[in-house]
C-alpha cells in the first residue's frame, strides 16, 4: 500500500507543473509537502535548512485596496475597502470608510451600505441576486483622495454556470485524504472554475489559498468523470469526517481574468523557490487607477454527498 | 530572399579583400617549403592544442589547431624549431628545409613538476601575442586539482570560477558569462552541441573529467567558426585515446564511481576511449528499512566513447558518442533525462598547408516523466530537441604570418516542445501537445589571423549566419497586447520564415615589450533559438524554442580591451579587460509567464536590449609548486523592456557587481597536494514586497521595482588535500586519495528568501532564509594503471 504514495505525487507533479499555482497552495494546504519531500529521495539534497533572518524593507506609497464580488446566490453581497500597509510586522490595514458604493448592471443599480461593526465593509440588501450574462459595474466614490483619486471603478461579467451533476468522495489512503470529485459536462468554450469544500455548511475554503481554480486545457467540452477538485485532510480538526456529514461543493464559474487574479494571488502568497516559477510580480487585478483588488460577478452551484458507512469509499 | 544577394556579394567581396594582399607577400621566385605535423604528448599519444612551434631564425611561429596540427610555410633554409608546450619538455628540432617536410613530434611530459624547470628560448607569452582575449584554456588536470563539491570533478563549476563568469545558482551547473543568460552559451563536447548539462536538478554536471582532455571558455570573442550563442563558447574536448599502451583510470567516490579504459587497437593508429560513471544513492536505498525509500531509482550515468583512427599522415577519423541519463522514480512514478551525442569527424590534409576537418552528428536532448501505464492515473509527459549538423572547416597555413580559415556549417534542429497524455484504455485526461517545429541554422566564415611585423598580431573574420524556419509547424499570430488572434499551419518542408545576418569578429594585439601587450577585441553575435527558462536555479524541463515571424533573433555586440603582462619569466601571467555588450531584441518573459507545456509560448515573451559591461582582472600562476589563478571581476548587467518593471532598465537576474574567485594549489611534498578555493559574489538580485494588504485570508504582497534588492553576499570556502602513494616504477598502479571539505567556515548562503506568518501571531510576517548547504566532506580515491 505504502509504496502508491508515489502515485498521487506524481498525478500531483503533473498538476502542478500544468497549473504550479494552484496545486502548490493545495500541497500546503494538506500539509502534503514534507510526504511529497520524503518520496522524492534526493531531497536529502534539496531540503537545506531554513532560518529567520532580519530584513530591512523599503516602504512604498498606500494603495487603495478592494474585494468585492456579486454571484448569482441570493445574499447580501459585500465589498470591503482598506489601505495597504507594511508588509513584515505589525500588519494593520487601516479600513476605508465613509465611501458612496454602487453595483449596476444594464437594468439596475444597487446601493450599497456600510455596516456600522466592521468599518470598511460594504454590504447590498439581502435580497439581491446577480443574473448570469450580465455585465456588472462596481463604482466607488471615496470621501478623501487616495493616490490622486475619488473615483475608482471595476466590472465584471457574470458567465452562466456549467452542468454540476453530482459529487462523490473518495478516500486516498496514500496520502490519507478525502479526495472531493467533480462530475460536471464542460462546455466547449474556454472556461475557468472555482471550487470551495465546505462541510455541514461551513466553509472549508475559507482564504483564497484554500481554493481550487482551475482552467478546462485538459477536459474542454468533456465530462469531467470525478476529477478532484478538492481535499480533506483527516488530521485538521474542522476537516475529519463523520457518518452523517454533509459534505458540499461550491462550485463557479468565473472569468479568466478573475482565474489568474487568483492564481497569481496564490502564487505570490506561496512558498517559492529559485527553480519553479519566475521573478515575483505584482497581482494585476480589475480595479481602475492603480487600486489593489478585484471585483468579481459569478454563478454559482452547489453539489452535496453524505458521508455514509460503505459509501463512496474507493480505494486505488 | 532577394536581400539574400547582397549579403552573399559582400561576404564574397570581404573574402576577397581578406586574401587579397596576401598574394603580394611573396616575393616572385622563392619557393616555400611547408614543415607539418602533429605535436602528441609521448606517453599516451594524445595530441597537445594549441603546443607552439617556434622558429628561431624568423623569432615567429605558430601553434597547433584545436587537433594538435601545426603547419609552416618556410623558404629553404636552415631552421630551428622548437616544440613547446605548458607542463611539456621542449624540444628543438634543427632542420635544413629543401622540401616539404612532416614532423610529427612528441613531448614528454613534466614530471619534476616541484623543481624549479628552465625553459630557455622557446616561444614562451603566446598569451600576450595572441590577438586572442576574454579566453579561457584549462585542462583536465588542472580541474582535478580543484576542490570539489561532493568530491566530484566537475568542469562546469571550474569554469564558474573564471573571471567574468558567475554560477547561476549555489550549486548550479548554469553559468552567466558576462551578464548573460544561461542559454547564450554553445557548450559543445566534440563538436556536438549540449543542451542541458546537469545532472541531479543541476547540482553536478554531464562532463566526466576523467574522459575530458581539456576546456576552453570564449567569453564572447567567439571564434569565426562558431556561432549561435551571444555570450560564450565552451568548447570541450574529449580524450582521444591513449595510442602508445593499454591503461586505466578511475575513481570511487562519496558519489559516484568512474571507470575509464584506453588504449591503442593498432598503435599509433587506432586507438579507443570508454569511460563511464555512475551514482550510487539507489544502491544505498535498497539497505533502507523503509518500503517507500527502497523501491525507488535514483541515479545517474554518463558514457563517453572514442575511437580515433590515423590512416596515414593526412587522414584521419574521430568517432566520438556521448550519453548521459538521469532516472529517477519507481513502479508508480517515473522522471528521466538525458543527453546523446555523436560526432564523426574526419581530418584531411589536401596538402601539408591545407587543412581540413568534416563533421557530421547528432545532439539530442530529451525529458520525460509520468506515471506508469496501468497505475491509476498514468501518463507520460515528454519533451525533446534534436540536431543533425553537418560542418565542414578549413584551414589554410599560408606563411607564417598568415593562416587562413574558412568553412560552413549547417544544423537542423527539430524541437518537440512538449506532449502530455494519459495512459491506459480510459486515460484521465486527452493528449495535449505544444506542436512541434523545426529550424535550420547555417553559417559560413572566413578568417584571417595575420602577424605584422614584430608587434602586431591581427585577427579579423567574417561569419555568415542564415536561419529558416521550416515546417510542419503551427504559427500563432498575437496582436499588439499579446493576445492570440489565430494560427496559420505550415506543410511539411515549406520555409516561411528566414533571418539572416553578418557577424563580424576582430581582435588585435599589440606587443608593447617582451612582457606586456595590448589587446582589442569586437564581436558580433546572433543566437536564434533560447530557451524558455524562468528558473534561476535550473531545472530539467528545459524548453528550447526557436526564433519565428513572432521572435527576432538576438544580436549581441561586444567590444573588448586589455592589458596583458607576465611576470617571473612567463611563470605569472596577468591581465585586465573591459567589456561593453549590448544586446538587441534580448528576450525576456512576462509578469507570471506559463512556459510549460504551453502552446502560445511566444505571448508570453517579451522583447528589449541588455547591456552590460566591467572590468575583469586575472592573476594566472602557471608554473611552480603554487599554481592557480584569482580573479575579481566588477560588472553592472540590465535588461530595458517594454511590459516588464513598466519598461524601466532593472539589473538582470545574473548581475553581480563584485565577484571574485581564489582558485589556489600548493604542493607541499611530491606527494600530497593542497588546494582551496574561495568565492565571493555580491547577493543576486531580487524583488521584494514594500507593502501588503490581506485578501481574504493571505497577505498579498506588493512589489518594489523588479531585482531593486540583493540577497545577503554569497562567499565560501572549500579545501582539498591530495595524497598520492609513493611512486614506484615497477608498479603500474598508481593510487591518489582525495579529501575535500565544501563550505568549510558553513557560510549559510542564502538559496531564496521566503515570509512566514509568527506561530503565535499569523497576523505577523518574518522573513526566512533556506540555504542549501552546510560544511560537506567527501572522500574520494583515485586510480590510474
Amino acid at each position: 500500500m505504502q509504496k502508491k504514495h508515489i502515485c498521487l505525487a506524481s498525478s500531483l507533479l503533473l498538476r502542478i507543473i500544468l497549473n504550479f499555482n494552484i496545486i502548490l497552495n493545495k500541497i500546503h494546504k494538506l500539509n502534503l509537502t514534507n510526504k511529497l519531500i520524503k518520496l522524492i529521495v534526493i531531497i536529502i539534497i534539496f531540503t537545506g535548512c531554513t532560518e529567520k533572518i532580519d530584513l530591512e524593507l523599503d516602504e512604498s506609497y498606500a494603495r487603495l485596496v478592494v474585494d468585492g464580488e456579486i454571484t448569482s446566490e441570493k445574499k447580501s453581497h459585500q465589498v470591503k475597502l482598506s489601505m495597504t500597509s507594511s508588509f513584515l510586522g505589525e500588519t494593520h490595514d487601516p479600513p476605508v470608510t465613509g465611501a458612496n458604493i454602487t453595483i449596476s448592471s444594464a437594468t439596475t443599480t444597487f446601493i450599497l451600505q456600510e455596516s456600522q461593526s466592521e468599518p470598511g465593509i460594504y454590504f447590498t440588501t439581502p435580497d439581491v441576486q446577480g443574473i448570469p450574462g450580465e455585465l456588472y459595474q462596481l463604482d466607488i466614490e471615496l470621501p478623501v483622495e487616495i493616490n490622486g483619486h475619488k473615483h475608482y471603478s471595476a466590472s465584471s461579467m457574470m458567465f452562466p454556470v456549467a452542468l454540476l451533476d453530482s459529487i462523490g468522495l473518495k478516500y486516498d489512503d496514500r496520502w490519507d485524504v478525502w479526495e472531493v470529485q467533480c462530475y460536471a459536462l464542460d462546455p466547449p468554450t474556454i472556461d475557468f472554475y472555482m471550487f470551495e469544500i465546505l462541510k455541514n455548511s461551513i466553509m472549508l475554503s475559507d482564504t483564497l489559498s484554500d481554493k481550487m481554480v482551475v482552467d478546462d486545457k485538459l477536459y474542454n467540452g468533456q465530462y469531467t468523470n470525478g476529477i478532484g477538485v478538492g481535499w480533506l485532510d483527516p488530521e485538521k480538526p474542522g476537516e475529519k469526517l463523520y457518518y452523517g456529514d454533509t459534505v458540499t461543493l461550491r462550485m463557479s464559474r468565473i472569468t479568466e481574468e478573475h482565474a489568474y487574479f487568483i492564481w497569481e494571488v496564490q502564487r505570490e502568497s506561496g512558498y517559492n523557490n529559485p527553480m519553479f516559477g519566475g521573478p515575483p510580480a505584482n497581482v494585476v487585478g480589475n480595479i481602475s487607477d492603480g487600486a489593489i483588488g478585484f471585483f468579481a460577478a459569478y454563478s454559482v452551484e452547489y453539489g452535496s454527498t453524505v458521508y455514509e458507512e460503505q459509501k463512496n469509499i474507493t480505494y486505488y | 530572399m532577394k536581400s539574400l544577394i547582397p549579403a552573399i556579394i559582400l561576404l564574397l567581396t570581404s573574402i576577397l579583400m581578406l586574401t587579397g594582399p596576401l598574394s603580394a607577400e611573396d616575393p616572385v621566385g622563392i619557393d616555400r617549403y611547408t614543415i607539418s605535423g602533429t605535436v602528441t604528448d609521448a606517453t599516451n599519444g594524445e595530441e597537445l592544442l594549441g603546443a607552439t612551434i617556434y622558429v628561431e631564425e624568423l623569432e615567429a611561429g605558430n601553434a597547433t589547431n584545436l587537433y594538435g596540427f601545426y603547419s609552416i610555410s618556410l623558404p629553404e633554409g636552415k631552421y630551428t624549431l622548437i616544440f613547446s608546450y605548458v607542463g611539456f619538455q621542449t624540444i628543438q628540432k634543427t632542420i635544413n628545409l629543401q622540401s616539404d617536410l612532416t614532423l610529427n613530434i612528441e613531448l614528454e611530459m613534466n614530471q619534476e613538476m616541484l623543481t624549479e624547470v628552465v625553459i630557455k628560448g622557446e616561444m614562451k607569452g603566446e598569451n600576450l601575442r595572441k590577438p586572442e582575449m576574454s579566453t579561457f584554456k584549462i585542462d583536465s588536470r588542472s580541474i582535478k586539482k580543484i576542490p570539489a563539491f561532493m568530491g566530484e570533478v566537475d568542469i562546469i563549476k571550474a569554469i564558474q570560477l573564471l573571471p567574468g563568469v558567475q554560477a547561476t545558482s549555489e550549486g548550479g551547473s548554469g553559468f552567466s558569462v558576462r551578464g548573460g543568460s544561461p542559454d547564450q552559451n554553445l557548450i559543445i563536447l566534440d563538436e556536438a552541441t549540449i543542451y542541458n548539462a546537469s545532472h541531479l536538478m543541476g547540482f553536478f554536471s554531464v562532463f566526466n573529467n576523467d574522459a575530458i582532455k581539456d576546456v576552453t571558455l570564449y567569453k564572447g570573442d567567439i571564434p569565426a567558426s562558431y556561432g549561435g550563442r551571444l555570450s560564450s563558447l565552451l568548447d570541450v574536448r574529449m580524450k582521444e585515446g591513449n595510442m602508445k599502451k593499454f591503461s586505466g583510470s578511475g575513481g570511487i567516490g562519496s558519489i559516484s564511481s568512474r571507470l575509464t579504459l584506453e588504449g591503442p587497437v593498432v598503435k599509433d593508429k587506432i586507438s579507443f576511449i570508454v569511460s563511464g560513471r555512475r551514482t550510487y544513492a539507489d544502491l544505498f536505498l535498497k539497505l533502507s528499512n523503509n518500503e517507500n525509500l527502497r523501491d525507488n531509482k535514483l541515479y545517474f550515468y554518463d558514457l563517453n566513447g572514442k575511437m580515433n583512427v590515423k590512416f596515414n599522415d593526412n587522414n584521419r577519423l574521430f568517432i566520438s558518442a556521448y550519453s548521459g541519463k538521469d532516472t529517477f522514480g519507481n513502479n508508480d512514478f517515473k522522471m528521466g533525462w538525458g543527453t546523446q551525442t555523436l560526432s564523426m569527424r574526419w581530418n584531411h590534409l589536401f596538402s601539408k598547408k591545407l587543412f581540413s576537418n568534416f563533421t557530421a552528428g547528432y545532439s539530442r536532448f530529451k525529458y520525460s516523466l509520468g506515471v506508469p501505464e496501468g497505475q491509476p492515473n498514468s501518463f507520460v509527459w515528454y519533451a525533446k530537441l534534436n540536431d543533425y549538423y553537418f560542418k565542414a572547416d578549413f584551414a589554410y597555413y599560408l606563411t607564417p604570418n598568415n593562416t587562413i580559415t574558412f568553412g560552413a556549417s549547417t544544423v537542423f534542429h527539430q524541437f518537440f516542445p512538449g506532449t502530455a497524455k494519459g495512459l491506459g484504455e480510459e486515460p484521465f485526461f486527452s493528449e495535449f501537445e505544444v506542436p512541434r517545429s523545426n529550424a535550420l541554422e547555417s553559417g559560413a566564415y572566413i578568417s584571417n589571423e595575420q602577424k605584422i611585423g614584430a608587434r602586431v598580431s591581427l585577427k579579423y573574420g567574417l561569419r555568415f549566419s542564415l536561419f529558416n524556419n521550416i515546417g510542419t509547424a503551427v504559427l500563432y499570430n498575437f496582436d499588439d497586447d499579446y493576445n492570440t488572434i489565430d494560427s496559420t499551419v505550415f506543410a511539411k518542408g515549406d520555409i516561411f520564415n528566414t533571418y539572416f545576418g553578418l557577424e563580424p569578429r576582430f581582435g588585435i594585439s599589440y606587443s608593447l615589450n617582451e612582457v606586456s601587450s595590448l589587446k582589442a577585441s569586437y564581436a558580433r553575435n546572433r543566437q536564434y533559438i533560447h530557451l524558455a527558462s524562468n528558473s534561476t536555479a535550473g531545472t530539467p524541463l528545459d524548453i528550447w524554442f526557436s526564433s519565428s515571424p513572432n521572435v527576432k533573433p538576438q544580436i549581441a555586440d561586444q567590444v573588448a580591451l586589455g592589458y596583458f603582462r607576465n611576470f617571473k619569466e612567463n611563470k605569472i601571467e596577468t591581465s585586465l579587460e573591459v567589456f561593453y555588450k549590448k544586446i538587441k531584441n534580448a528576450i525576456d518573459f512576462k509578469d507570471h509567464a506559463e512556459l510549460l507545456l504551453n502552446q502560445e509560448l511566444e505571448g508570453e515573451l517579451r522583447f528589449g536590449e541588455a547591456q552590460s559591461y566591467g572590468l575583469e582582472l586575472l592573476v594566472k600562476l602557471t608554473e611552480g609548486r603554487l599554481t592557480g589563478w584569482i580573479s575579481y571581476t566588477l560588472s553592472h548587467s540590465e535588461r530595458t523592456i517594454a511590459d516588464i518593471n513598466n519598461g524601466k532598465a532593472y539589473v538582470s537576474p545574473y548581475d553581480k557587481p563584485h565577484d571574485i574567485s581564489v582558485v589556489l594549489n600548493y604542493s607541499i611534498s611530491k606527494s600530497l597536494v593542497f588546494g582551496m578555493n574561495w568565492v565571493y559574489a555580491t547577493g543576486s538580485p531580487v524583488t521584494f514586497p514594500t507593502g501588503g494588504t490581506w485578501y481574504q485570508g493571505v497577505r498579498l504582497p506588493i512589489y518594489s521595482d523588479r531585482n531593486s534588492y540583493r540577497l545577503p553576499d554569497y562567499h565560501r570556502l572549500d579545501f582539498s588535500f591530495t595524497y598520492k602513494g609513493k611512486q614506484k616504477k615497477e608498479r603500474k598502479w598508481r593510487g591518489e586519495l582525495n579529501v575535500s571539505v565544501y563550505n568549510v567556515y558553513n557560510r549559510k548562503n542564502t538559496w531564496v528568501i521566503n515570509f512566514k506568518p509568527e506561530e503565535n501571531d499569523p497576523t505577523k510576517l518574518y522573513a526566512e532564509k533556506t540555504y542549501l548547504f552546510g560544511i560537506i566532506p567527501a572522500i574520494t580515491y583515485n586510480f590510474k594503471f
